[in-house]
């Protein structure tokens, strides 16, 4: 027996498939797309997670405000912001629900701690699930993922960068080149991998002998005895690699102690932890006065309307590292879909992989350029440094970002 | 090399002396009610949000400026704290603990562990609610300034952080003051006998609950004065409690499980060993070096240093 198939049922069947195709099409041009924001709203960093979770409200808002995401039809970003706890564990377990219960989910960023960032990217990945992080740690981009994308400089890089710039610092203020220098730092991923190269090769390249080398597990409790041995020893700088402001505040606090505040001894810090108004609030402007930071980013003078409209936002005092990091990524998002022109998250991956731009979400970065290399690190990234001066992070460095000249404490 | 020592000694001792305090509340809680309390982090935590409200918040005592104010405030927590206690107590601990889970299997032991856990966990995301997760301190110059002694021999300076030597002269006075609460009064001796034997205390005419829910109330002002006193050096969210209530625990077992006294010096000699540990092993392994020390002595006198033959709570 045989099935003839007449005129009307092949029109029935060729309507049936143009029905299907339709709602296809209109299945990957929702009117909403969902974007997922993976910080510590809990927890020791969970200030950092806020003024992250600030930026990317303000970004979204934004970007739905001028018309949405055009090639798919104005369809509005939705921001779903979940919190990533207090420890490594957690940061995974709120991943591996958050990618379970949103399937719809086209990408996302977080999770500020390396050491967060470092588990949850495990489960994105897995999931194929295109994610933006501010994390330092090299270690993020070094396992071959496809699907995870840094945009500030890795903690080599930063660390290559931060100490050739203090030793010129030095040098012209002091006509003298440091050759002691004290580290303390945490032992979490970020800072760890800050000081990889730092003890590997730059120490020796730049003649300095590290005099102290503290490493404490956060949360500090008293930082008495990781200051008395840099008392005893004299550096001509500190390295401070802590990872959250509360323990920035207790160096700080000690440091002054010991009568040896920012304004008299070189005291670095590194992360947007010591750039934070809480920080202000909590240590007072005196004793974070001079206090140098090496950061993956922070708004230059350019951005200031950007900064002025958020500051009447939010009432923050300052637009600062984590905020410009998460209003940047939700417009790397909005970019490569509105390039993808559908809700598609590999889609969406393929075009941050391939984008290279000089405008667009690149005007947030130092240097404005945006592109991504096979690691998925952020092309030519390069340091920001800003000092405590007067109760106000400034940025110092790169000259064409400086609003103010570089303080070296003598 | 002898001002590291000098200053990590002292360091030792004045933060010692603070977690000394800290303990003897959670001491006070299982020495006299046998609870297991999983929440003394969290009535820690309180206690430094009751202060920084003292002082910062409502500017109740703002008046005596940042130097009195907030070792004031720290001792105004502990009557809070005690009616907060003494309320937890009334309400939800008396069902499972005293005279009334005296005749059950377990003597309510897993009811306490799941509600003191439940109220630890309640009063963490509670205060993450009310309190949110900025981290906060009660601010004072103190904190980041010292008394600097000497020189000692090799020219050696001594530096004490002169908010910790406060908050560690404080902790020793309201421990002294317990102490003798506990042995001169007919409170403290009363405290005593429902500890030893609650069924014997009743025959005597003690009300044996409302003993229990003065211990609980007092563990709870104890401890929440040590974290009003740790708050004016210190950083704090709602999760603060669970980095000391393994402080806690360490101090209470190596002072002696049921000794208030023990409890002190339990506390005492972790907080020691937590800061003089840096002189010779990297500072990372501080809180490493205080669990050798705790399996040492809970090896070698599993009753604690203390135990039960030097005072009976």
């Amino acid at each position: 027996m045989t099935a003839t198939i007449g005129r009307r049922s092949t029109l029935a069947l060729g309507g049936a498939a143009a029905l299907a195709g339709a709602a296809t099409a209109k299945a990957e041009t929702p009117n909403e797309v969902e974007i997922a924001m993976l910080v510590p709203l809990s927890g020791p960093w969970a200030e950092q997670g806020i003024l992250e979770r600030l930026g990317a409200e303000m970004a979204v808002d934004d970007v739905n405000k001028a018309g949405g995401i055009k090639s798919l039809g104005g369809a509005k970003l939705k921001l779903l912001v979940f919190d990533a706890g207090t420890s490594a564990e957690t940061a995974k377990d709120a991943a591996q629900r958050m990618v379970a219960q949103h399937p719809k989910l086209v990408g996302g960023m977080g999770c500020w701690l390396s050491t967060f960032t470092l588990a949850a990217t495990e489960v994105t990945e897995r999931a194929d699930l295109p994610w933006l992080t501010l994390s330092y740690s090299d270690a993020i981009t070094d396992r071959g993922f496809k699907y995870v994308f840094q945009t500030s400089p890795t903690a080599n890089t930063q660390a290559e960068q931060i100490v050739p710039f203090l030793m010129k610092l030095a040098q012209d203020a002091t006509h003298k080149r440091p050759t002691k220098v004290a580290i303390v730092g945490d032992n979490t991923a970020a800072s760890v991998s800050f000081l990889k190269p730092i003890k590997s090769h730059i120490l020796k390249q730049e003649k300095l002998t590290a005099v102290v080398d503290e490493i404490y597990t956060p949360p500090l409790s008293n930082a008495g005895p990781l200051v008395q041995p840099v008392r005893a020893a004299r550096p001509d700088l500190v390295l401070l690699l802590s990872t959250s402001s509360g323990d920035d505040k207790m160096l700080a606090d000690t440091f002054s102690e010991y009568g040896m505040p920012g304004s008299k001894l070189p005291l670095i810090g590194n992360g947007g932890h010591w750039a934070v108004p809480e920080l202000l609030k909590n240590a007072g402007a005196n004793i974070l006065q001079d206090i140098m930071i090496g950061l993956a980013n922070w708004p230059g003078k350019d951005l200031n309307a950007l900064s002025a409209r958020y500051i009447k936002r939010t009432g923050n005092p300052w637009f600062g590292h984590n905020e410009i990091f998460a209003y940047s990524h939700v417009q790397i998002l909005a970019w490569a879909l509105n390039k993808a022109g559908v809700a598609n998250r590999k889609k969406v991956a393929d075009e941050i992989r391939s984008m290279n731009v000089t405008d667009g979400p690149a005007v947030y970065f130092p240097g404005r350029h945006l592109q991504f290399d096979s690691k998925g690190r952020r092309v030519g990234a390069e340091l920001v440094i800003v000092q405590w001066q007067n109760g106000r992070p400034v940025t110092v460095f790169p000259e064409n970002m400086a609003v103010s000249k570089a303080i070296w404490p003598t | 090399m002898f001002e590291n020592i000098l200053n990590a000694v002292a360091a030792g001792l004045i933060i010692g002396c603070i977690y000394g305090l800290m303990c003897i509340g959670l001491g006070l809680i299982f020495g006299i009610m046998k609870v297991v309390n999983f929440a003394q982090g969290e009535l820690l935590m309180l206690g430094m949000y009751v202060s920084l409200y003292l002082v910062a918040g409502f500017t109740a005592i703002g008046f005596l400026g940042p130097y009195a104010a907030p070792f004031v405030a720290a001792l105004i927590a502990g009557p809070v704290l005690f009616g907060g206690g003494a309320l937890l107590h009334r309400f939800v601990l008396r069902h499972v603990s005293g005279l009334s889970t005296a005749s059950r299997q377990d003597e309510g032991g897993f009811g306490q562990l799941i509600v003191t856990l439940g109220i630890s966990l309640i009063l963490q995301n509670g205060g993450l609610i009310l309190f949110g997760s900025t981290p906060e301190s009660v601010l004072t110059p103190l904190s980041a300034s010292a008394f600097i002694l000497g020189p000692f021999p090799t020219g050696a300076l001594l530096f004490l952080n002169k908010a910790q030597v406060f908050a560690a002269v404080v902790a020793i006075v309201v421990a002294v003051v317990l102490w003798l609460v506990m042995e001169r009064t007919t409170l403290g001796k009363a405290l005593r006998a429902a500890a030893d034997n609650p069924v014997a205390a009743t025959y005597m005419g003690i009300d044996v609950d409302r003993a229990y829910r003065i211990a609980f109330g007092l563990g709870a002002a104890i401890t929440a004065i040590a974290g009003g006193l740790m708050a004016t050096y210190l950083s704090f969210t709602p999760f603060v409690g669970l980095d000391y209530v393994i402080i806690m625990y360490s101090g209470v077992v190596l002072g002696g499980m049921g000794s208030i006294l023990g409890a002190f010096w339990g506390g005492l000699l972790v907080g020691f060993v937590q800061q003089a540990s840096t002189l010779v092993l990297p500072p990372q392994l501080q809180n490493a070096a205080i669990f050798v020390v705790f399996l040492l002595i809970v090896g070698l006198r599993p009753q604690g240093l203390f135990g039960r033959s030097a005072e009976r709570a």
